[in-house]
């Protein structure tokens, strides 16, 4: 599905399935807890009008006893010590007031009680008790009574018919449910059942009217949470969906492209800050690598445009021998040129891929320096630049003609780009336990701007090809990739119109 | 037609130079911007050919230098082939701009264009009654058949006719149809002015006594 590969719509799902769980779990238990109350106030107003009721036996004689006084000065209405004396010890206490003689004939009870033999019509409760079951008032709370044998012997108005004796064992929890109805009971002294029970069916009915408005109140909520946490992964999702979109402006090949930074110090901050920086860098990378690229066909157009001008211009007509010798010579310098070239960006490439083995052995500095500079003293002489050596012998470990390479390259630059009469001074000495080879010549030296960018592939100072088909710009790349492959450093300072020195710092090991 | 070639790569500057002589062009060179600008400020070109990437001089500051002094046409060559190199170049007052490496055919069309355009042609061919010139294939016919002139002779009556009606010094003449190697006679003009009339037709060209010489309109 593609809505679940949607963060935001997992989020919304993930957070609006934990809503609900926790609605629905605050609903049950507020709908059960309100039950519990409503159900525990009922089973007390039970409790204490069957409490009520069983004192009234005491006070007033059901089976035609004599009424009692209307004011005893003592209130009669439930009260929970008369219930809970009652609820005690209800077969002890109506030894207090025997039953007159004549009035409860027949044989005694089992638990050594007695009482007549009964008629429905003869058990007749404290019509003030009774009041409080009058059904217009009392709010559907009723009564029955039955005798031992399980025959209805009273009863309120409103209690529902058919209604069956409870069996009595012990002195648990004598309640029951009759339907709707919740009923308490107990064992008069008299052995009969005596009942007081209540309809359920207005607290059940309000309940269910609870519940419907936790429900609503439950789904508006959801909804609002829902709402609230479609805005709120809206706002967090929003700056990844704006790195979104920049990602894809830059993979689509724009890289300039960054992205707004609002809170640096926020998660998505910090994540957009590394994301600009990498995304800058791949930009420097990427530019540089077009720039290699340009430079490159650049330098390979020169040449090219030789070899095509000089073939079409002789091909134009009929040539002598001379002219054609002539034309291919071009051709041949021009393709020499690129050859050269090609064999420049080869080594270059193969330097950027760690491919370039170095041929490591022990050798002198010195000696490899003095060398190079044997090599090139026809060219001082030429030139009329007189090569100065300062030279101290220095052993090191390292490739020596990848050494002799980078240093030939130097003096060349040092002879050429130096005035008639100036001087080359090389020195060769040790230093911090490195070996070091400075060269420096008394040329014109090199601005500050570009001073720094020399070392860049096709970088020339002076913009032209002042030495054509020599080199076009690598020369220093090449020296600054020999010597990081020795783990050295190449330096490079300058003084414009005195000269400049280049310090090659080589590890001796 | 006199064209200055600017470019410091010797080999393409000696076969371009050659080949543009091939073509009929008083050709002068220079191996560097500086000389290039001395010579465009110098002598009057019907064309210069200017290369960006020089020593010295850079092809932009020529370029803008000649411009502050002179409407000569300039055909830019460059290695560099961005948008926005074509763009500097002919906002900065290039003519046309043609990237390394070239075709030599191309680099000769785009050249005549240039120097139609300055005369204010729009065709290759320029018709003066029963003569018509072909300037890309170099011929000249009348009524319809060719007449077979020698290089310099095409390269002056190309020249007359690009200036029909106008009168043409003969220092003018000579500043555009001879380079500045030529070390001809000064009666040289007056030996092709007359084997022309030859082979075209007397009146063809026009003598204007102390002034110069005329094609006229037909």
């Amino acid at each position: 599905m593609i809505i679940l590969n949607s963060i935001r719509w997992r989020v919304q799902l993930w957070y609006g399935l934990i809503l609900l769980l926790v609605i629905v779990a605050f609903s049950v238990s507020a709908y059960h807890l309100e039950k519990g109350r409503r159900f525990k106030v009922v089973d007390e107003e039970l409790h204490q009008r069957l409490g009520a009721l069983m004192a009234s036996l005491r006070e007033r004689h059901p089976f035609g006893g004599p009424p009692g006084r209307p004011d005893s000065g003592r209130d009669h209405g439930p009260g929970m010590e008369t219930e809970e004396q009652n609820r005690k010890d209800p077969r002890v206490r109506p030894g207090e007031q025997p039953p007159p003689e004549g009035e409860f004939p027949g044989e005694p009870l089992p638990g050594g009680l007695g009482r007549p033999p009964h008629q429905a019509t003869e058990f007749n409760l404290n019509p003030r008790i009774v009041q409080l079951f009058d059904a217009a008032d009392t709010n559907g709370f009723y009564y029955q009574v039955w005798s031992r044998e399980g025959s209805l012997m009273a009863g309120s108005s409103n209690a529902p018919a058919g209604a069956i004796r409870p069996e009595i064992h012990g002195t648990g929890n004598l309640s029951r449910r009759n339907g709707y109805m919740a009923e308490v009971y107990d064992a008069t002294p008299f052995g009969d059942c005596m009942l007081v029970g209540h309809s359920l069916r207005r607290d059940l009915k309000e309940l269910h009217q609870f519940a419907l408005s936790l429900a609503g109140v439950g789904g508006t909520v959801l909804m609002l949470g829902l709402v609230g946490g479609w805005w709120l992964a809206s706002r967090a999702i929003q700056p990844i969906e704006s790195i979104t979109a920049t990602a894809v402006k830059i993979a689509a090949g724009d890289l300039s492209q960054r992205i707004d930074v609002e809170d640096t110090e926020s998660e998505l901050g910090r994540l957009t800050t590394v994301l600009n920086s990498t995304f800058a860098r791949l930009d420097a990378a990427f530019a540089q690598q077009g720039r290699f690229t340009a430079d490159a066909a650049h330098e390979l157009r020169t040449p090219v445009s030789v070899i095509i001008l000089q073939a079409q211009t002789a091909l134009k007509s009929e040539r002598t021998g001379p002219e054609y010798r002539k034309t291919i010579e071009a051709c041949q310098r021009a393709a020499q040129r690129m050859k050269s070239l090609l064999e420049s960006l080869l080594e270059l490439a193969r330097f950027d891929a760690g491919e370039e083995t170095l041929n490591r052995m022990e050798f002198d500095l010195a000696s490899v320096t003095a060398e190079c500079m044997d090599l090139i003293e026809p060219l001082a002489q030429e030139k009329k630049v007189t090569l100065i050596r300062q030279f101290l012998s220095v052993k090191m470990t390292g490739d020596s003609g990848r050494i002799a390479q980078v240093i030939t390259n130097l003096l060349n630059n040092a002879i050429h780009y130096n005035h008639e009469n100036g001087f080359v001074r090389v020195s060769v000495y040790e230093e911090n336990r490195s070996a070091c080879v400075t060269i420096n010549d008394t040329g014109p030296g090199i601005s500050a701007e570009h001073l720094p960018r020399i070392f860049e592939r096709f970088y020339r100072a002076d913009s032209s090809r002042t030495h054509a088909g020599e080199h076009a710009g690598l020369g220093l790349s090449i020296c600054r990739a020999i010597v990081s492959a020795h783990g050295g450093e190449i330096t490079v300072s300058s003084e414009p119109g005195v000269g400049t020195t280049f310090k090659v710092r080589l590890p001796k090991s | 037609m006199r064209i200055l070639v600017v470019e410091d790569e010797p080999d393409l500057l000696s076969s371009l130079a050659q080949a543009l002589r091939e073509e009929g062009y008083a050709v002068d060179t220079a191996p560097d911007g500086e000389e290039g600008l001395y010579k465009a400020e110098n002598w009057t070109y019907d064309a210069i050919v200017l290369d960006v990437m020089m020593p010295k001089v850079d092809g932009w500051t020529v370029l803008k230098k000649i411009r502050s002094k002179h409407k000569t046409p300039v055909l830019m060559l460059t290695a560099k082939d961005h948008s926005k190199d074509r763009v500097r170049g002919l906002d900065t007052g290039a003519d046309d701009y043609v990237v390394k490496p070239f075709d030599l055919n191309e680099l000769l069309a785009r050249l005549r264009a240039l120097i139609r355009r300055t005369s204010n042609q729009t065709s290759s061919t320029i018709e003066l009654g029963d003569v018509v010139i072909d300037t890309a294939a170099r011929t000249v016919h009348k009524k319809g058949e060719e007449m077979i002139l020698t290089g310099r002779e095409y390269a002056l009556v190309e020249y007359l006719a690009l200036h029909c009606g106008e009168v043409i010094s003969r220092t003018t003449l000579y500043e555009h149809l001879f380079d500045e190697n030529d070390s001809s006679l000064s009666n040289l003009l007056e030996v092709h002015v007359s084997n022309i009339r030859k082979k075209v037709g007397q009146e063809f060209i026009v003598t204007r006594r102390g002034h110069g010489y005329c094609i006229e309109k037909p």
